[in-house]
């Protein structure tokens, strides 16, 4: 299941970085992959570190960074010679911040809420976990066959009201979805 | 015994006329102020004086009597004196005539007719150079300039007949600022030059810069070595050359060329210098000024004509005949010089002092680097801002810009902000690339954002991750209800890179 997601579940390694003009980069560090730049793998190879110096190559081409200031969550870093300012969020941060999704309706869009009335048989994910769009999160037993509940955004599992084994009506929320899809 | 050649100067220039100097089997000597005793031109002279100015409110370079005085001391034959402080200094090279010491330069009295922009500009009129329309000579008071401007039109500037450096200028653009910019430019020039004359010309909009490389001997021989264009400017100061000009027809260069000769022949004049021409937008072009000193921007005219600038000046000081004819004189290819000064660009080109931390300067067979500094070079307030100079020659316009690009990449400084980023933004332009780029090109289409790019950005969000990620997991792991095990984000990219 899931190795061709691009989430794995830890939302730990989830991060946002955002300048000061509101552009957002979501980056997720896996353990055992490149970097995730907003839904994307990028074969981006670490060279080196020293001090507040970063080597990157990327693209066929060498990216010099250097640490310039920090400040708490906010960091100034220069890249060949020019400086972008960040202020970084892990995942937690920025959705308790409500940063994702000011608009309510649209977080209980990403909800889960049983289509049909039947049997909860297994839950994939845990609270707190990160989902892939179309991964599934758990499964429903109905009409005796086994129903596998998808995500319908890449988000991060919220409050989960259901256990294996329990029964559900039609429209029951079943798993809090908040979207990272911004 | 070895002539010996004082370098009156510092830095980049300082460390090229020692290679000159070399070539020509002089001593070069040098003078260490104790504003940065530790400088990198230091380390390729023969001897150094130490000039003991630590007191002074200006540095040795600046200090006429006393560079002269210690020349006596250290039986000094000639001086050099490459660009800025005492180079286009009139009392200064009459002061080393005086005292039986060879100035590489002009004749005293060519440096001050040709810095007394009133003067010039008399001279350039006898000698049939263009000039762009304006009051013959001086203004008698904001009076007579509105009187002209409303002949010549709006707008028009005022200007300091002893300026330079965009210093005792206005523009006007209409008669009611007049009196009140009249003023402030007489003040300006005033306090600046001791000298508060003021002229009247008509204000170009969009002007181009171009300037004829000359050399003369003590023989009455003059040539030229073709243009440079030197428009891309900020506040009048150049960022960014190249060698020769886009914007020129062969015809108009040959004319351009041959009224240059013309000038500097009629002045009598030797040694290099510089003629400077506005080019406005209709293809018409004027004289503007001559240079009497060798220039910053001097490199790109040696990379497509292949002549030594430097050495040349030299030798013509030493009385040797200039053996280049005019028709020997050939360019080839294309060369761009990049001025790398320690400057923001993001931040209104404020200037940035410190350590340089460590510098890396591309290497290619193309490619030329004139430095003044190296790892653990300080960035001091006492002098200019340009610590280095890279020039790239390609074959043709292009060529020379995707190389220039290319080893703009290959350069680095960590520790201070550099005009390195901007030079690369103006090589990708469109303006520029089309060549239709003028010296209102800072003013009317940079914007600090241009500098960004979108790579760049994502590595830099990368980068700042990584440094909060790397603290953040060790927090999370550290917490007992963790699922994480021990992460360490360095430890992870380490495995990335299997």
């Amino acid at each position: 299941m899931g190795t061709s997601y691009i989430y794995k579940r830890d939302a730990s390694r989830l991060f946002i970085a955002m300048r000061e003009n509101g552009k957002r980069f979501k980056i997720y560090l896996p353990k055992e992959s490149k970097p995730v730049i907003d839904n994307v793998e990028q074969d981006i190879n670490f060279i080196e570190q020293s001090d507040f110096q970063y080597l990157f190559e990327w693209k066929g081409k060498r990216y010099n960074c250097e640490l310039v200031s920090r400040d708490q969550n906010k960091s100034t870093v220069k890249v060949n010679g020019v400086e972008y300012k960040f202020s970084l969020e892990s995942l937690f941060s920025y959705v308790r911040h409500g940063m994702i999704d000011k608009d309510g309706k649209q977080i209980d869009e990403n909800n889960i809420l049983s289509p049909m009335p039947g049997k909860i048989v297994d839950l994939f994910l845990a609270e707190g976990d990160l989902v892939n769009v179309g991964e599934p999160i758990l499964s429903l037993e109905a009409m005796k066959m086994q129903n596998e509940i998808t995500a319908t955004c890449n988000g991060v599992i919220g409050k989960i009201h259901v256990t294996a084994g329990q029964s559900v009506m039609k429209d029951d929320l079943l798993v809090e979805v908040t979207s990272i899809d911004v | 015994m070895n002539k010996r050649l004082l370098i009156a100067n510092r830095s980049e220039i300082a460390i090229r006329i020692i290679r000159s100097a070399h070539k020509l089997g002089l001593t070069a000597v040098v003078l260490q102020s104790d504003k940065e005793p530790d400088a990198l031109y230091l380390q390729y002279a023969d001897e150094i004086i130490q000039a003991k100015d630590a007191s002074n409110d200006k540095p040795i370079f600046l200090d006429a009597e006393k560079i002269v005085r210690l020349a006596l001391e250290n039986n000094i034959d000639l001086i050099h004196p490459g660009y800025g402080f005492l180079s286009e200094n009139p009392d200064f090279a009459a002061l080393c005539e005086e005292n039986n010491i060879n100035f590489i330069g002009p004749s005293p009295e060519l440096i001050r007719n040709m810095g007394i922009k009133t003067i010039a500009k008399k001279m350039a009129i006898e000698a049939g150079l263009p000039l762009v329309p304006g009051s013959e000579g001086a203004v008698r008071d904001a009076k007579q300039a509105l009187d002209i401007a409303k002949k010549i039109g709006y707008p028009v500037l005022l200007k300091a007949s002893a300026g330079g450096g965009g210093r005792g200028m206005r523009i006007v653009e209409k008669p009611e600022t007049m009196e009140r910019n009249f003023k402030s430019a007489y003040d300006e020039a005033l306090a600046a030059f001791d000298n508060g004359d003021l002229f009247v010309e008509k204000y170009l909009e969009n002007p181009k810069h171009l300037e004829f490389q000359i050399l003369g001997d003590k023989f009455g021989n003059v040539i030229h070595l073709g243009e440079r264009e030197c428009s891309l400017q900020r506040k009048h100061q150049k960022l960014l050359e190249e060698a020769p000009s886009a914007s020129i027809s062969p015809k108009v260069r040959r004319k351009m060329g041959k009224m240059a000769v013309k000038f500097a022949k009629s002045i009598g004049y030797f040694s290099a210098g510089t003629i400077e021409y506005i080019l406005d937008e209709d293809g018409t072009f004027y004289f503007m000024e001559m240079n009497t000193r060798i220039q910053v921007e001097h490199p790109v005219t040696e990379m497509v004509t292949g002549v030594d600038l430097v050495d040349w000046q030299i030798k013509i000081a030493l009385g040797e005949k200039l053996t280049l004819t005019q028709a020997k004189i050939k360019t080839t290819g294309w060369a761009i010089e990049c001025r790398v000064n320690t400057e923001d660009p993001q931040n209104r080109f404020s200037p940035q002092t410190g350590f340089i931390e460590k510098i890396r300067f591309p290497q290619n067979t193309n490619v030329r680097i004139e430095t003044g500094v190296h790892n653990g070079s300080v960035v001091t307030p006492y002098f200019d801002s340009m610590i280095a100079k890279i020039i790239v020659k390609g074959d043709t316009r292009q060529n020379a810009i995707n190389n220039t690009l290319e080893a703009l990449t290959d350069f680095s400084l960590v520790g201070l902000k550099t005009t390195v980023p901007f030079c690369r933004t103006v090589l990708q332009d469109p303006e520029f690339v089309s060549a239709r780029y003028t010296t209102r090109w800072v003013t009317h289409f940079f914007k600090p954002d241009m500098l960004e790019n979108s790579d760049d950005e994502l590595i830099g969000a990368l980068a700042a991750t990584i440094i909060y990620a790397t603290e953040y997991l060790q927090i999370v792991s550290e917490a007992p209800a963790s699922r994480n095990e021990s992460l360490n984000v360095w430890v992870l990219n380490k495995r990335i890179n299997k």
